[in-house]
Protein backbone atom coordinates (compact mmCIF):
# COMPACT_ATOMS: atom_id res chain seq x y z
CA UNK A 1 0.00 0.00 0.00
CA UNK A 2 1.14 3.22 -0.59
CA UNK A 3 1.51 6.46 1.64
CA UNK A 4 -1.54 8.40 -0.53
CA UNK A 5 -3.69 4.75 -0.15
CA UNK A 6 -2.86 4.24 3.40
CA UNK A 7 -3.51 8.18 4.22
CA UNK A 8 -6.90 7.73 2.22
CA UNK A 9 -8.15 4.63 4.32
CA UNK A 10 -7.36 6.22 7.77
CA UNK A 11 -9.45 9.58 6.25
CA UNK A 12 -12.16 7.20 5.63
CA UNK A 13 -11.97 5.17 8.70
CA UNK A 14 -12.20 8.21 10.75
CA UNK A 15 -14.84 9.43 8.91
CA UNK A 16 -16.83 6.59 9.53
CA UNK A 17 -16.19 6.71 13.22
CA UNK A 18 -17.69 10.17 12.89
CA UNK A 19 -20.32 9.47 11.04
CA UNK A 20 -21.29 6.75 13.55
CA UNK A 21 -21.17 8.89 16.61
CA UNK A 22 -23.25 11.55 14.77
CA UNK A 23 -26.14 9.42 14.35
CA UNK A 24 -26.04 8.78 18.14
CA UNK A 25 -26.78 11.96 18.27
CA UNK A 26 -28.68 12.73 15.79
CA UNK A 27 -31.52 9.68 16.26
CA UNK A 28 -32.58 10.54 19.42
CA UNK A 29 -33.03 14.28 18.38
CA UNK A 30 -34.89 12.97 15.04
CA UNK A 31 -36.91 10.43 16.98
CA UNK A 32 -37.71 13.84 19.81
CA UNK A 33 -39.14 15.60 16.29
CA UNK A 34 -41.05 11.89 15.07
CA UNK A 35 -42.60 11.40 18.37
CA UNK A 36 -43.58 15.36 18.78
CA UNK A 37 -46.10 15.23 15.38
CA UNK A 38 -47.37 11.57 15.94
CA UNK A 39 -50.85 11.43 16.94
CA UNK A 40 -51.64 9.85 20.51
CA UNK A 41 -52.69 6.76 18.83
CA UNK A 42 -50.02 5.74 16.89
CA UNK A 43 -47.31 7.41 19.73
CA UNK A 44 -48.83 4.40 21.96
CA UNK A 45 -48.93 1.40 18.89
CA UNK A 46 -47.14 -1.71 18.22
CA UNK A 47 -44.82 -2.34 16.34
CA UNK A 48 -43.65 1.40 17.23
CA UNK A 49 -43.14 3.59 14.22
CA UNK A 50 -40.28 5.17 13.62
CA UNK A 51 -41.71 7.97 10.91
CA UNK A 52 -45.51 8.62 12.05
CA UNK A 53 -47.87 7.67 9.25
CA UNK A 54 -50.26 10.63 10.07
CA UNK A 55 -48.49 13.33 10.62
CA UNK A 56 -50.19 15.89 13.02
CA UNK A 57 -48.98 19.22 14.35
CA UNK A 58 -51.67 19.58 17.07
CA UNK A 59 -49.41 19.05 19.54
CA UNK A 60 -47.20 22.38 18.82
CA UNK A 61 -50.77 23.63 19.78
CA UNK A 62 -51.60 21.76 22.64
CA UNK A 63 -48.19 23.21 24.54
CA UNK A 64 -50.03 26.32 24.63
CA UNK A 65 -53.88 26.37 25.21
CA UNK A 66 -53.75 23.01 27.74
CA UNK A 67 -50.50 23.44 29.63
CA UNK A 68 -49.21 26.25 31.43
CA UNK A 69 -46.01 26.24 29.32
CA UNK A 70 -46.16 29.55 27.90
CA UNK A 71 -46.35 31.35 31.05
CA UNK A 72 -43.34 28.88 32.52
CA UNK A 73 -41.06 30.57 29.50
CA UNK A 74 -42.23 33.67 30.43
CA UNK A 75 -41.37 33.76 33.90
CA UNK A 76 -38.01 31.63 32.80
CA UNK A 77 -37.32 34.47 30.23
CA UNK A 78 -37.82 36.92 32.95
CA UNK A 79 -35.64 35.18 35.87
CA UNK A 80 -32.63 34.22 33.38
CA UNK A 81 -32.70 37.54 31.60
CA UNK A 82 -32.27 39.17 35.39
CA UNK A 83 -30.05 36.84 36.25
CA UNK A 84 -27.77 37.41 32.42
CA UNK A 85 -27.61 41.05 33.40
CA UNK A 86 -26.66 41.49 36.97
CA UNK A 87 -23.82 38.74 36.27
CA UNK A 88 -23.01 41.06 33.13
CA UNK A 89 -22.72 44.03 34.84
CA UNK A 90 -20.78 42.87 38.35
CA UNK A 91 -19.01 40.63 36.40
CA UNK A 92 -17.27 43.03 34.15
CA UNK A 93 -16.04 45.20 36.60
CA UNK A 94 -14.68 42.51 38.71
CA UNK A 95 -12.96 40.77 35.11
CA UNK A 96 -11.39 43.54 34.65
CA UNK A 97 -10.24 44.34 38.24
CA UNK A 98 -9.09 41.04 38.62
CA UNK A 99 -7.32 41.54 35.01
CA UNK A 100 -5.51 45.14 35.14
CA UNK A 101 -4.75 45.14 38.85
CA UNK A 102 -2.53 43.60 41.24
CA UNK A 103 -3.83 44.20 44.88
CA UNK A 104 -4.26 42.67 48.38
CA UNK A 105 -7.27 40.12 48.39
CA UNK A 106 -7.20 39.38 44.57
CA UNK A 107 -6.07 36.25 44.75
CA UNK A 108 -8.52 35.47 47.10
CA UNK A 109 -11.09 36.81 45.20
CA UNK A 110 -10.06 34.10 42.51
CA UNK A 111 -9.81 31.09 44.34
CA UNK A 112 -12.98 31.97 46.01
CA UNK A 113 -14.38 32.12 42.07
CA UNK A 114 -13.37 29.03 41.64
CA UNK A 115 -14.32 27.39 45.37
CA UNK A 116 -18.12 28.56 44.07
CA UNK A 117 -17.90 25.87 41.57
CA UNK A 118 -17.18 23.31 44.11
CA UNK A 119 -19.87 23.96 46.48
CA UNK A 120 -22.89 21.58 45.90
CA UNK A 121 -25.57 23.37 44.45
CA UNK A 122 -27.40 21.39 47.03
CA UNK A 123 -25.49 23.21 49.95
CA UNK A 124 -27.04 26.47 48.76
CA UNK A 125 -30.21 24.95 48.79
CA UNK A 126 -31.62 23.86 52.27
CA UNK A 127 -30.00 27.82 53.63
CA UNK A 128 -31.70 29.53 50.69
CA UNK A 129 -35.18 27.84 50.63
CA UNK A 130 -34.82 28.81 54.81
CA UNK A 131 -33.63 32.39 54.25
CA UNK A 132 -35.98 33.11 51.57
CA UNK A 133 -39.28 32.33 53.33
CA UNK A 134 -37.83 34.25 55.88
CA UNK A 135 -37.81 37.23 53.86
CA UNK A 136 -40.85 36.44 51.89
CA UNK A 137 -38.68 35.63 48.57
CA UNK A 138 -39.86 32.38 47.96
CA UNK A 139 -42.11 32.03 44.47
CA UNK A 140 -40.89 35.66 43.56
CA UNK A 141 -39.03 36.39 40.49
CA UNK A 142 -36.30 38.07 43.20
CA UNK A 143 -35.71 35.13 44.85
CA UNK A 144 -35.10 33.17 41.76
CA UNK A 145 -32.88 35.88 40.00
CA UNK A 146 -30.65 36.07 43.80
CA UNK A 147 -30.21 32.06 43.59
CA UNK A 148 -29.26 32.28 40.00
CA UNK A 149 -26.91 34.69 40.18
CA UNK A 150 -24.91 32.61 42.94
CA UNK A 151 -23.81 30.31 40.31
CA UNK A 152 -23.98 32.91 36.85
CA UNK A 153 -21.42 35.60 38.37
CA UNK A 154 -18.63 33.08 39.19
CA UNK A 155 -19.18 31.26 36.10
CA UNK A 156 -19.33 35.00 34.07
CA UNK A 157 -16.44 36.67 36.19
CA UNK A 158 -14.10 34.04 34.97
CA UNK A 159 -15.21 34.68 31.51
CA UNK A 160 -14.82 37.86 31.52
CA UNK A 161 -11.42 37.62 33.08
CA UNK A 162 -10.17 35.77 30.33
CA UNK A 163 -11.30 37.87 27.83
CA UNK A 164 -10.02 40.94 29.40
CA UNK A 165 -6.44 39.72 29.87
CA UNK A 166 -6.05 38.66 26.09
CA UNK A 167 -6.58 42.56 25.82
CA UNK A 168 -3.71 44.37 25.78
CA UNK A 169 -2.68 46.43 28.48
CA UNK A 170 -0.69 48.85 27.11
CA UNK A 171 -3.84 50.59 25.94
CA UNK A 172 -4.68 51.38 29.48
CA UNK A 173 -1.39 52.71 30.23
CA UNK A 174 -1.64 54.94 27.08
CA UNK A 175 -4.87 56.01 27.95
CA UNK A 176 -3.56 57.04 31.53
CA UNK A 177 -0.66 58.91 30.11
CA UNK A 178 -2.85 60.86 28.30
CA UNK A 179 -4.92 61.45 31.63
CA UNK A 180 -7.80 59.60 31.26
CA UNK A 181 -9.42 58.26 34.12
CA UNK A 182 -9.59 54.69 35.83
CA UNK A 183 -13.08 54.77 34.85
CA UNK A 184 -13.13 56.63 32.00
CA UNK A 185 -10.64 53.66 30.30
CA UNK A 186 -12.69 51.00 31.37
CA UNK A 187 -15.95 52.07 30.08
CA UNK A 188 -14.58 53.69 27.06
CA UNK A 189 -11.69 52.57 25.87
CA UNK A 190 -11.65 48.20 26.96
CA UNK A 191 -15.09 48.06 27.75
CA UNK A 192 -16.16 48.67 24.14
CA UNK A 193 -13.09 46.39 22.61
CA UNK A 194 -14.65 43.16 25.19
CA UNK A 195 -18.30 43.30 23.91
CA UNK A 196 -17.66 39.76 21.55
CA UNK A 197 -16.27 38.80 25.36
CA UNK A 198 -19.20 40.54 26.92
CA UNK A 199 -21.85 39.12 23.98
CA UNK A 200 -19.99 35.06 24.66
CA UNK A 201 -20.51 35.68 28.24
CA UNK A 202 -23.88 36.46 28.31
CA UNK A 203 -24.85 33.56 26.25
CA UNK A 204 -22.80 30.99 28.59
CA UNK A 205 -24.70 32.63 31.29
CA UNK A 206 -27.87 32.58 29.93
CA UNK A 207 -28.06 28.49 28.86
CA UNK A 208 -26.89 28.07 32.27
CA UNK A 209 -29.56 29.67 33.62
CA UNK A 210 -32.15 28.59 31.53
CA UNK A 211 -31.22 24.82 32.24
CA UNK A 212 -30.91 25.47 35.64
CA UNK A 213 -33.53 22.68 37.68
CA UNK A 214 -33.22 22.14 41.90
CA UNK A 215 -32.83 25.80 43.07
CA UNK A 216 -36.41 26.59 41.20
CA UNK A 217 -37.70 22.96 42.22
CA UNK A 218 -37.26 24.15 45.66
CA UNK A 219 -37.84 27.79 45.16
CA UNK A 220 -41.23 27.57 43.48
CA UNK A 221 -44.21 26.25 44.84
CA UNK A 222 -46.78 28.63 43.35
CA UNK A 223 -47.77 26.96 39.76
CA UNK A 224 -47.87 29.99 38.14
CA UNK A 225 -44.26 31.05 39.10
CA UNK A 226 -42.31 27.76 38.27
CA UNK A 227 -39.42 28.09 35.57
CA UNK A 228 -40.09 25.70 31.86
CA UNK A 229 -37.55 23.17 33.32
CA UNK A 230 -39.45 22.44 36.26
CA UNK A 231 -42.91 22.35 34.27
CA UNK A 232 -41.48 19.73 31.61
CA UNK A 233 -40.19 17.58 34.41
CA UNK A 234 -43.42 17.52 36.54
CA UNK A 235 -45.40 16.06 34.40
CA UNK A 236 -43.30 13.37 34.10
CA UNK A 237 -44.55 11.56 37.49
CA UNK A 238 -48.28 11.29 35.78
CA UNK A 239 -49.39 8.07 34.69
CA UNK A 240 -50.03 8.01 31.10
CA UNK A 241 -47.54 10.58 29.52
CA UNK A 242 -48.50 12.48 26.82
CA UNK A 243 -45.46 11.67 25.06
CA UNK A 244 -45.48 13.97 22.01
CA UNK A 245 -47.07 16.82 23.68
CA UNK A 246 -43.75 16.70 26.01
CA UNK A 247 -41.49 16.24 22.75
CA UNK A 248 -42.75 18.82 21.54
CA UNK A 249 -42.09 21.62 24.19
CA UNK A 250 -38.64 19.72 24.81
CA UNK A 251 -38.08 21.14 21.22
CA UNK A 252 -39.47 24.58 21.61
CA UNK A 253 -37.75 25.34 24.38
CA UNK A 254 -34.10 23.74 22.98
CA UNK A 255 -34.17 24.28 19.52
CA UNK A 256 -34.02 28.25 19.40
CA UNK A 257 -30.67 28.33 22.14
CA UNK A 258 -29.27 25.39 20.13
CA UNK A 259 -29.02 27.32 16.83
CA UNK A 260 -28.36 30.40 18.23
CA UNK A 261 -25.19 28.70 19.66
CA UNK A 262 -24.36 26.67 16.83
CA UNK A 263 -24.17 30.20 14.54
CA UNK A 264 -22.02 31.33 17.16
CA UNK A 265 -19.90 28.52 17.92
CA UNK A 266 -16.33 29.20 16.85
CA UNK A 267 -16.82 32.29 18.34
CA UNK A 268 -18.47 30.89 21.56
CA UNK A 269 -16.22 28.38 22.02
CA UNK A 270 -13.20 30.04 22.06
CA UNK A 271 -13.89 31.85 24.44
CA UNK A 272 -14.87 29.01 26.93
CA UNK A 273 -11.56 27.24 26.03
CA UNK A 274 -9.70 30.13 26.37
CA UNK A 275 -8.91 29.92 29.81
CA UNK A 276 -8.35 25.92 30.07
CA UNK A 277 -5.57 25.51 27.37
CA UNK A 278 -3.78 28.31 28.59
CA UNK A 279 -0.45 26.69 29.71
CA UNK B 1 18.65 75.56 47.09
CA UNK B 2 19.53 72.45 48.88
CA UNK B 3 16.21 72.48 50.45
CA UNK B 4 14.22 72.32 47.05
CA UNK B 5 15.95 69.18 45.99
CA UNK B 6 15.61 67.67 49.00
CA UNK B 7 11.77 68.29 48.33
CA UNK B 8 11.90 67.25 45.10
CA UNK B 9 13.41 63.99 45.78
CA UNK B 10 11.33 63.45 48.26
CA UNK B 11 8.69 64.26 46.17
CA UNK B 12 9.57 61.71 43.46
CA UNK B 13 10.19 59.01 45.99
CA UNK B 14 6.81 59.47 46.83
CA UNK B 15 4.78 59.74 43.90
CA UNK B 16 5.34 55.76 43.05
CA UNK B 17 4.42 54.92 46.43
CA UNK B 18 0.80 57.00 46.04
CA UNK B 19 0.60 55.39 42.61
CA UNK B 20 0.93 52.18 44.03
CA UNK B 21 -1.78 52.54 46.62
CA UNK B 22 -4.16 53.54 43.90
CA UNK B 23 -3.94 50.81 41.65
CA UNK B 24 -4.37 48.97 44.85
CA UNK B 25 -7.56 51.09 45.68
CA UNK B 26 -9.02 50.99 42.19
CA UNK B 27 -8.54 47.28 41.70
CA UNK B 28 -10.93 46.15 44.78
CA UNK B 29 -13.16 49.32 44.14
CA UNK B 30 -13.81 47.34 40.53
CA UNK B 31 -14.15 43.92 42.24
CA UNK B 32 -15.96 45.39 44.98
CA UNK B 33 -19.92 44.68 43.88
CA UNK B 34 -19.00 41.00 42.71
CA UNK B 35 -17.48 40.26 46.10
CA UNK B 36 -19.90 41.96 48.06
CA UNK B 37 -22.87 39.81 46.26
CA UNK B 38 -21.29 36.66 46.36
CA UNK B 39 -20.59 37.31 50.05
CA UNK B 40 -24.08 37.97 50.65
CA UNK B 41 -25.55 35.39 48.25
CA UNK B 42 -23.18 32.52 48.81
CA UNK B 43 -20.84 33.15 51.59
CA UNK B 44 -23.61 33.88 54.22
CA UNK B 45 -25.58 30.90 53.20
CA UNK B 46 -22.90 28.39 53.24
CA UNK B 47 -22.22 29.02 56.81
CA UNK B 48 -25.94 29.23 57.39
CA UNK B 49 -26.12 25.90 56.26
CA UNK B 50 -23.37 24.95 58.37
CA UNK B 51 -25.11 26.41 61.66
CA UNK B 52 -28.45 24.44 60.55
CA UNK B 53 -26.48 21.37 59.75
CA UNK B 54 -25.79 21.62 64.10
CA UNK B 55 -29.81 21.41 64.66
CA UNK B 56 -32.42 18.62 64.82
CA UNK B 57 -34.92 20.93 62.69
CA UNK B 58 -38.07 20.68 60.46
CA UNK B 59 -37.52 24.59 59.69
CA UNK B 60 -40.71 25.32 61.33
CA UNK B 61 -41.51 24.70 64.85
CA UNK B 62 -38.78 22.57 65.93
CA UNK B 63 -34.95 23.95 66.26
CA UNK B 64 -33.37 21.70 69.02
CA UNK B 65 -28.96 22.29 69.24
CA UNK B 66 -27.34 18.51 68.91
CA UNK B 67 -23.40 19.73 68.37
CA UNK B 68 -22.62 17.67 65.79
CA UNK B 69 -25.16 15.11 66.68
CA UNK B 70 -26.19 15.13 62.35
CA UNK B 71 -22.81 14.20 61.44
CA UNK B 72 -21.85 11.77 63.78
CA UNK B 73 -25.45 9.71 62.99
CA UNK B 74 -24.87 9.97 59.44
CA UNK B 75 -20.88 8.79 59.86
CA UNK B 76 -22.34 5.83 61.26
CA UNK B 77 -25.11 4.54 59.43
CA UNK B 78 -24.93 2.09 56.53
CA UNK B 79 -26.99 3.70 54.29
CA UNK B 80 -24.57 6.69 53.99
CA UNK B 81 -22.00 4.73 52.37
CA UNK B 82 -24.52 3.12 49.96
CA UNK B 83 -25.41 6.26 48.56
CA UNK B 84 -21.73 7.11 48.63
CA UNK B 85 -20.77 4.21 47.15
CA UNK B 86 -23.85 4.39 44.17
CA UNK B 87 -22.47 8.38 43.84
CA UNK B 88 -18.81 7.25 43.42
CA UNK B 89 -19.81 4.70 40.96
CA UNK B 90 -22.14 7.47 38.81
CA UNK B 91 -19.46 10.02 38.75
CA UNK B 92 -16.55 7.57 37.80
CA UNK B 93 -18.78 5.72 35.19
CA UNK B 94 -20.00 9.53 34.06
CA UNK B 95 -16.53 11.27 34.14
CA UNK B 96 -14.45 7.97 32.82
CA UNK B 97 -17.24 7.53 29.85
CA UNK B 98 -17.42 11.36 29.00
CA UNK B 99 -13.31 11.62 29.22
CA UNK B 100 -13.16 8.58 26.85
CA UNK B 101 -15.21 9.47 24.21
CA UNK B 102 -14.34 13.39 23.78
CA UNK B 103 -10.99 12.49 23.74
CA UNK B 104 -11.36 9.69 21.33
CA UNK B 105 -14.03 12.79 19.17
CA UNK B 106 -11.77 15.10 19.49
CA UNK B 107 -8.52 13.45 18.04
CA UNK B 108 -10.92 12.13 15.14
CA UNK B 109 -11.95 16.09 14.62
CA UNK B 110 -8.20 17.32 14.72
CA UNK B 111 -7.62 15.13 11.78
CA UNK B 112 -8.12 16.54 7.94
CA UNK B 113 -11.59 14.76 7.90
CA UNK B 114 -14.38 15.89 4.99
CA UNK B 115 -17.30 17.47 6.74
CA UNK B 116 -15.06 17.70 10.09
CA UNK B 117 -17.25 21.37 10.86
CA UNK B 118 -20.28 20.09 10.59
CA UNK B 119 -19.71 16.55 12.64
CA UNK B 120 -18.28 19.02 14.90
CA UNK B 121 -21.45 20.78 15.04
CA UNK B 122 -23.74 17.65 15.35
CA UNK B 123 -21.39 16.32 17.96
CA UNK B 124 -22.27 19.49 20.06
CA UNK B 125 -25.55 19.50 20.33
CA UNK B 126 -26.38 17.41 23.39
CA UNK B 127 -24.49 19.46 25.23
CA UNK B 128 -26.99 22.62 24.62
CA UNK B 129 -29.99 20.69 25.62
CA UNK B 130 -31.62 21.05 29.18
CA UNK B 131 -31.19 18.49 31.63
CA UNK B 132 -34.88 18.31 31.66
CA UNK B 133 -34.69 17.97 27.94
CA UNK B 134 -32.18 15.10 27.79
CA UNK B 135 -33.53 13.57 30.97
CA UNK B 136 -37.06 13.33 29.28
CA UNK B 137 -36.09 12.04 25.95
CA UNK B 138 -33.67 9.42 27.26
CA UNK B 139 -36.53 8.33 29.54
CA UNK B 140 -38.89 7.43 26.68
CA UNK B 141 -36.00 5.94 24.64
CA UNK B 142 -35.83 3.97 27.00
CA UNK B 143 -39.94 2.73 27.86
CA UNK B 144 -40.03 -0.59 28.17
CA UNK B 145 -42.65 -0.95 25.60
CA UNK B 146 -42.68 1.95 23.14
CA UNK B 147 -39.39 2.81 23.48
CA UNK B 148 -36.51 3.59 20.66
CA UNK B 149 -33.99 1.65 22.81
CA UNK B 150 -35.71 -1.55 23.07
CA UNK B 151 -36.44 -1.72 19.20
CA UNK B 152 -33.15 -0.80 17.99
CA UNK B 153 -31.72 -3.22 20.62
CA UNK B 154 -34.48 -5.78 18.86
CA UNK B 155 -33.52 -5.33 15.79
CA UNK B 156 -29.78 -5.30 16.27
CA UNK B 157 -30.47 -9.24 17.94
CA UNK B 158 -28.51 -7.58 21.36
CA UNK B 159 -31.77 -8.95 23.39
CA UNK B 160 -34.17 -10.85 22.83
CA UNK B 161 -37.40 -9.92 24.53
CA UNK B 162 -38.13 -5.98 25.74
CA UNK B 163 -36.81 -4.88 29.08
CA UNK B 164 -37.06 -2.09 31.60
CA UNK B 165 -34.17 -0.68 31.60
CA UNK B 166 -34.81 1.65 34.60
CA UNK B 167 -37.35 -0.40 36.50
CA UNK B 168 -35.07 -3.21 37.24
CA UNK B 169 -32.49 -2.22 39.91
CA UNK B 170 -29.13 -4.08 37.84
CA UNK B 171 -29.39 -1.87 34.60
CA UNK B 172 -31.02 1.48 36.39
CA UNK B 173 -27.30 2.74 37.25
CA UNK B 174 -25.65 2.10 33.81
CA UNK B 175 -28.84 3.61 31.97
CA UNK B 176 -28.39 6.80 33.68
CA UNK B 177 -24.78 6.79 33.16
CA UNK B 178 -25.13 6.22 29.55
CA UNK B 179 -27.91 9.14 29.56
CA UNK B 180 -25.43 11.16 31.21
CA UNK B 181 -22.53 10.22 28.98
CA UNK B 182 -24.25 11.47 26.07
CA UNK B 183 -25.38 14.80 27.75
CA UNK B 184 -21.48 15.49 28.62
CA UNK B 185 -19.74 14.34 26.31
CA UNK B 186 -19.52 17.45 24.12
CA UNK B 187 -17.59 19.85 26.66
CA UNK B 188 -14.68 17.32 27.31
CA UNK B 189 -14.69 17.53 23.76
CA UNK B 190 -14.61 20.83 23.06
CA UNK B 191 -11.93 21.53 25.77
CA UNK B 192 -9.76 18.55 24.30
CA UNK B 193 -9.90 19.77 20.75
CA UNK B 194 -9.22 23.16 21.57
CA UNK B 195 -6.38 21.64 23.70
CA UNK B 196 -5.29 19.69 20.58
CA UNK B 197 -5.19 22.73 18.32
CA UNK B 198 -2.50 24.02 20.50
CA UNK B 199 0.04 21.67 20.35
CA UNK B 200 2.43 23.10 17.45
CA UNK B 201 2.93 20.70 14.30
CA UNK B 202 6.04 20.61 14.62
CA UNK B 203 6.85 18.45 17.18
CA UNK B 204 4.54 15.94 15.25
CA UNK B 205 6.64 16.60 11.93
CA UNK B 206 10.21 16.05 13.57
CA UNK B 207 8.54 12.98 15.54
CA UNK B 208 7.54 11.67 12.10
CA UNK B 209 11.14 12.52 10.62
CA UNK B 210 12.51 10.20 13.85
CA UNK B 211 10.15 7.23 12.47
CA UNK B 212 7.89 7.31 15.62
CA UNK B 213 4.61 5.51 15.01
CA UNK B 214 0.96 7.17 15.61
CA UNK B 215 0.86 5.78 19.30
CA UNK B 216 3.97 7.12 20.18
CA UNK B 217 3.00 10.41 19.23
CA UNK B 218 0.06 9.99 21.07
CA UNK B 219 2.09 8.71 24.49
CA UNK B 220 5.16 11.09 24.02
CA UNK B 221 3.63 14.33 22.48
CA UNK B 222 -0.30 14.54 23.04
CA UNK B 223 -0.94 13.46 26.08
CA UNK B 224 1.81 15.21 27.61
CA UNK B 225 1.16 18.95 25.77
CA UNK B 226 -2.87 17.76 27.34
CA UNK B 227 -1.85 17.52 30.75
CA UNK B 228 -3.26 20.74 31.68
CA UNK B 229 -6.27 20.77 30.09
CA UNK B 230 -6.93 16.93 30.93
CA UNK B 231 -6.73 18.04 34.93
CA UNK B 232 -8.65 20.88 34.46
CA UNK B 233 -11.25 18.81 32.67
CA UNK B 234 -11.28 15.94 35.14
CA UNK B 235 -11.62 18.19 37.93
CA UNK B 236 -14.40 20.95 36.50
CA UNK B 237 -16.51 17.57 35.54
CA UNK B 238 -15.73 15.11 38.53
CA UNK B 239 -17.04 18.01 41.24
CA UNK B 240 -19.71 18.57 38.59
CA UNK B 241 -21.17 14.89 38.15
CA UNK B 242 -20.68 14.02 41.58
CA UNK B 243 -23.64 16.54 42.61
CA UNK B 244 -25.37 15.86 39.88
CA UNK B 245 -29.28 15.97 40.65
CA UNK B 246 -31.35 16.74 37.91
CA UNK B 247 -31.16 13.90 35.16
CA UNK B 248 -30.73 11.31 37.71
CA UNK B 249 -34.09 12.96 39.17
CA UNK B 250 -36.10 12.94 36.47
CA UNK B 251 -34.76 9.61 35.26
CA UNK B 252 -35.75 7.65 38.47
CA UNK B 253 -35.97 9.91 41.43
CA UNK B 254 -33.34 7.35 42.82
CA UNK B 255 -35.09 4.34 42.46
CA UNK B 256 -35.89 1.75 41.93
CA UNK B 257 -35.84 0.55 45.67
CA UNK B 258 -32.39 2.86 45.59
CA UNK B 259 -30.34 1.98 42.95
CA UNK B 260 -29.86 5.05 41.13
CA UNK B 261 -29.96 7.55 45.01
CA UNK B 262 -26.83 9.26 44.22
CA UNK B 263 -26.19 11.75 47.35
CA UNK B 264 -27.87 15.33 45.64
CA UNK B 265 -30.82 13.29 45.88
CA UNK B 266 -30.43 11.50 49.00
CA UNK B 267 -30.04 15.38 50.40
CA UNK B 268 -32.91 16.52 48.59
CA UNK B 269 -35.46 13.71 49.62
CA UNK B 270 -34.03 14.09 53.61
CA UNK B 271 -34.66 17.93 53.22
CA UNK B 272 -38.29 18.17 51.26
CA UNK B 273 -39.48 14.86 51.98
CA UNK B 274 -38.87 13.84 55.25
CA UNK B 275 -38.30 17.04 56.61
CA UNK B 276 -35.28 16.57 58.34
CA UNK B 277 -33.23 19.82 57.28
CA UNK B 278 -30.45 19.33 59.83
CA UNK B 279 -29.31 16.03 58.51
CA UNK B 280 -29.78 17.36 54.81
CA UNK B 281 -27.27 20.61 55.76
CA UNK B 282 -25.10 18.54 57.21
CA UNK B 283 -24.72 15.62 54.45
CA UNK B 284 -24.45 18.61 52.13
CA UNK B 285 -21.54 19.80 54.09
CA UNK B 286 -19.83 16.76 53.89
CA UNK B 287 -20.21 16.62 50.14
CA UNK B 288 -18.56 19.73 50.07
CA UNK B 289 -15.49 18.54 51.91
CA UNK B 290 -15.58 15.66 49.69
CA UNK B 291 -15.22 17.32 46.57
CA UNK B 292 -12.62 19.25 47.83
CA UNK B 293 -10.82 16.49 48.43
CA UNK B 294 -11.29 14.96 45.06
CA UNK B 295 -9.91 18.20 43.99
CA UNK B 296 -7.15 18.17 46.42
CA UNK B 297 -6.05 14.32 45.28
CA UNK B 298 -6.48 15.06 41.13
CA UNK B 299 -4.04 18.19 41.62
CA UNK B 300 -1.63 16.23 43.74
CA UNK B 301 -1.28 13.08 41.48
CA UNK B 302 -1.97 14.72 37.77
CA UNK B 303 -0.92 18.67 38.73
CA UNK B 304 2.40 18.18 39.01
CA UNK B 305 4.40 21.83 39.10
CA UNK B 306 1.46 23.41 39.96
Amino acid sequence: MTRQQRQRLHTSVVFMILLIASTFVIVPVLWMFSTSVKTMEEMFSLPIKWIPETISWDAYQRIWTDYPFGRYILNSFIVVSGATLISLFVSSLAGYGASRFRFLGRTAFLTFLLITQMFPSIMLLIPYFQLMKTFGLINTYAGLIFAYISFTIPLASWLMLGYFNSIPKELDDAASIDGASRWRIFWQIVMPLALPGLAATAVYAFIVGWNEYIFALVLTTDDKMKTIPIGIGELIGQYRIAWNDMMAVSLVVSVPLTILFLFLQRFLVSSLTAGAVKQ
Amino acid sequence: MALNSNQSLRKTRSVPQRHFNQRQLAGLWFILPAALSLLVIVAYPLLYGFYISLFRTNLLTRWDFRWFQNYIRIFTSADFLQTVFTTLKFTVGAVAGQFVVGLSLALLLNTKVPGRALFRTILIVPWLFPEVVVALLWKWMYNPLYGLFNDILLILNVISEPTSWLGSTATALPSVILTVIWKGYPLVMLLMLAGLQAISQEQYESAEIDGASWWQSFLYITLPNLRNVIMITLILNTVWWFKHFGIVWVLTQGGPINATSVISIDIYKTAFEAFRFGRAAALAVIVFFIVFLISFLYQRFLGGDE
